[in-house]
């Protein structure tokens, strides 16, 4: 089967593993898991420099990987203002033109927050960022989304870090049915079958941070993400067979046709 | 103007988004596709082919099962019940299939203000809450203007007002929707480029893809719903039949908040002696009809009075959600006997009371009201546009 | 002058926001710098002045989902 790829914008892309930067024990561990997935996004936040602490400094290391593109997000934006001045800060830095528009005002559960997300996405699609917002899996938010430009929408499975896998599944099912843009799912994910789950459901691709660097062995793990999403995706391609069968039951209801 | 059907047009053709080429070009399915397909979460466009062309020896009774079962889903076990309504059989066109065609010998009759108002009232009097009304290809006697005083009128009585006439611009559509039209109703006939001159010799309807591109106007207009369908019996059923469902599908996408029913008209023989070059049976239409509720689970499937009454009670409920009731296809015709001969024989000729006794004794539930025509006041045009 | 850098008060003497970037960032790599609200871009930093009482935040990029 030959190889597959979507667009974000007007650019190409065939892994279907994203990966998040949070939460790895130091750069290098990061950089090598990157690496062993061959994931070709990967996103990032913003915080203030510390000049106490340089060597966390992502910027280097990720430019410098080839094949990979920087998807800044707007981590820590508490609203749309925040989120849009973010996005300018992140195109500062590295010239980017992706943003993942991630807007989660309440720390306890991290659930984006999706008036002040549409109310970002809607500004920095019409300026001609490559939008891609993180949103809760609501079908109609994410047509909303589609409507004013977005590039993709990237509904979350269950609550970032809670490994709860796809609890959002019959939305998600619904989200990828009506969609026109390519559909990510995002954060939640624990293990490489939900990777595999996903894409087999007809998602575009997954996002995966806390699974990835939690993990005994990351770069391992990233390869095993990446490993699934291809599985689910080609899964998908080939035609999956029917799930159950309906019991015949009692009078036929065509016999009038015969 | 030109008036034959030898004028050199560049052929028209079908947008990559409707065409059903690339799939019909696919081997037969075996007994695991159509399996598969019965099954289909997610169905596509190669789960509606495959429902297509299952053997209906084998398949049509899982596929009425399954059909019947996502009717109930969808919509309990209700049918919705409407009234066509032809406020005129004046007509510019020249369709080979039509009895309302230009050439035709018919008495030609447009209803006046106050006929339209007794029509109106015999309707009601029948219980119907929602109308279809009906006007040939335009012309002077029944343009836009007439087309919008009769809507007018319609939605002061009835909750849904839907009208079939001819295709508009966005403008007219918007003007429509203002005047209450809750929705359009238009079918392509044939999705087929290169049937389609053959069958509509002359006038403004040659316009393959005026009419295409009609039902979008409409929706980015403000009209809530859109009725689409093919008329069955002109071209090869699956070329026009998989069309038709990849422009809902399309159009669903694209105005998703916009609601949709899909209609079977079928050519059945006439007294203008026309033939259906590719006649569809009963048993072909059952299992097309059955392949659209698999397939599109959540939209309104149509069934009018041109198919018989044997017909109609085996698919009520099966698939098929919303029908017409005592109708008259002639102009007018519910308040006083019409003068023409109509459009179409009308097969059903069973009363609005017979008929909603059949649906009960089929466990079925007759309703004359969707939508409350409070929801349609309440809304400002700004929401109620569909799309960006 | 004193600026508030990074949400803390600083007292400096450099004048324009290039100098302010090599004393606090020095060999690290790229920063971005925001004035009151205001991203200032790298290619206005040897030329934009600062002034008493400025809000400065320095900004790099961080592990983050």
């Amino acid at each position: 089967m030959e190889h597959d790829s979507f667009l974000l914008g007007d650019q190409t892309f065939s892994s279907r593993l994203l990966l998040g930067t949070g939460k790895f024990s130091d750069v290098g561990v990061m950089t090598r898991a990157i690496a062993a997935s061959g994931a070709q996004i990967v996103t990032a936040a913003l915080r203030r420099f510390d000049r106490d602490r340089p060597h966390d400094n992502l910027l280097g290391p990720l430019l410098a990987m080839p094949g990979v593109t920087l998807m800044p997000n707007t981590s820590g934006a508490r609203t749309a203002e925040e989120a849009i001045q973010a996005a300018r800060i992140a195109r500062e830095l590295c010239g980017s033109r992706f943003i993942k528009v991630e807007i989660h005002p309440n720390p306890r559960h991290l659930m984006p927050d999706p008036i002040e997300t549409f109310n970002a996405a809607r500004v920095l699609a019409a300026e001609g960022w490559i939008v891609m917002p993180y949103i809760p899996a609501d079908p109609v938010l994410a047509k909303r989304l589609e409507e004013v430009g977005c590039a993709s929408v990237m509904p979350l499975g269950s609550a970032i870090g809670s490994g709860q896998g796809l609890s959002t599944a019959g939305l998600l099912q619904i989200i990828i049915r009506e969609a026109r843009i390519p559909v990510i799912v995002d954060a939640g994910l624990r293990s490489p079958s939900q990777a595999a789950a996903a894409l087999e459901m007809g998602c575009a691709a997954v996002l995966v941070n806390t699974a990835v660097a939690a993990a005994g062995d990351p770069a391992a793990m990233a390869a095993a993400f990446a490993q699934a999403a291809a599985a689910g995706r080609q899964a998908r391609r080939a035609g999956l067979m029917a799930a159950a069968e309906e019991a015949q039951a009692s009078s036929p209801l065509t016999a009038f046709l015969q | 103007m030109k008036m034959n059907n030898t004028t050199h047009e560049p052929p028209a053709q079908l947008p990559e988004a409707l065409d059903p080429r690339p799939w019909l070009d696919t081997p037969p399915p075996d007994a695991r596709a159509v399996a598969a397909a019965l099954a289909a979460e997610a169905p596509d466009e190669a789960t509606f082919l495959t429902l297509l062309r299952a053997d209906p020896a084998v398949y049509l009774e899982p596929m009425a099962r399954r059909a019947r079962a996502l009717t109930r889903r969808y919509f309990g076990r209700t049918i919705q019940l409407y009234a066509p309504l032809y406020l005129s059989n004046y007509c510019s066109g020249g369709c080979a299939y039509c009895g309302f065609a230009a050439d035709r010998h018919q008495a030609r009759h447009r209803l006046e203000r106050p006929e339209i108002g007794q029509e109106l009232a015999a309707l009601k009097r029948l219980g119907f809450e929602q109308v279809l009304l009906l006007t040939g290809e335009r012309t002077p006697h029944a343009d836009f203007g007439y087309l919008c005083d009769g809507v007018r009128a319609a939605a002061a009585v009835f909750h849904e007002v839907t009208a079939e006439a001819f295709p508009m611009t966005t403008e007219e559509y918007h003007g429509l929707a203002e005047a209450g039209c809750t929705g359009v109703t238009l079918y392509q006939e044939t999705y087929d480029p290169e049937a389609y001159p053959r069958f509509h010799r002359w006038g403004p309807k040659r316009d393959f893809a005026g009419r295409l591109d009609a039902p979008e106007r409409a929706l980015a207009a403000g009209i809530p719903s859109v009725g689409l369908g093919a008329l069955l019996g002109l071209s090869d059923p699956l070329f026009d039949t998989l069309a038709l469902f990849r422009h809902v599908r399309d159009l669903q996408r694209r105005f998703w908040r916009a609601a949709f029913s899909v209609s079977f008209p079928r050519l059945r023989p006439e007294a203008g002696g026309f033939q259906a070059p590719k006649p569809v049976s009963d048993r072909q239409l059952a299992q097309i009809i059955f392949a659209f509720r698999i397939c599109l689970p959540e939209t309104t499937l149509v069934l009018s009075t041109r198919e018989a009454p044997a017909f109609r009670d085996g698919l009520a409920g099966v698939g098929i959600n919303r029908m017409s009731a005592g109708s008259r296809t002639t102009v007018g015709g519910y308040s006083e006997p019409a003068a023409d001969d109509g459009q179409f024989v009308v097969s059903d000729a069973r009363d609005v009371a017979a008929f909603c006794a059949m649906l009960r004794a089929r466990g079925l539930d007759p309703v004359f009201k969707n939508w409350d025509a409070a929801f349609r006041d309440v809304l400002v045009p700004e929401t109620r546009r569909c799309c960006v | 002058m004193k600026l508030m850098l990074n949400g803390e008060p600083v007292e400096t003497a450099v004048t324009f926001v290039a100098e302010l970037v090599r004393e606090q960032a020095g060999a690290a790599g790229r920063v971005a710098v925001v004035v009151n609200d205001r991203v200032v871009p790298a290619a206005d930093h040897a030329a934009t002045r600062l002034s008493e009482g400025d809000r400065v935040e320095l900004l790099t990029f961080a592990g983050g989902g």
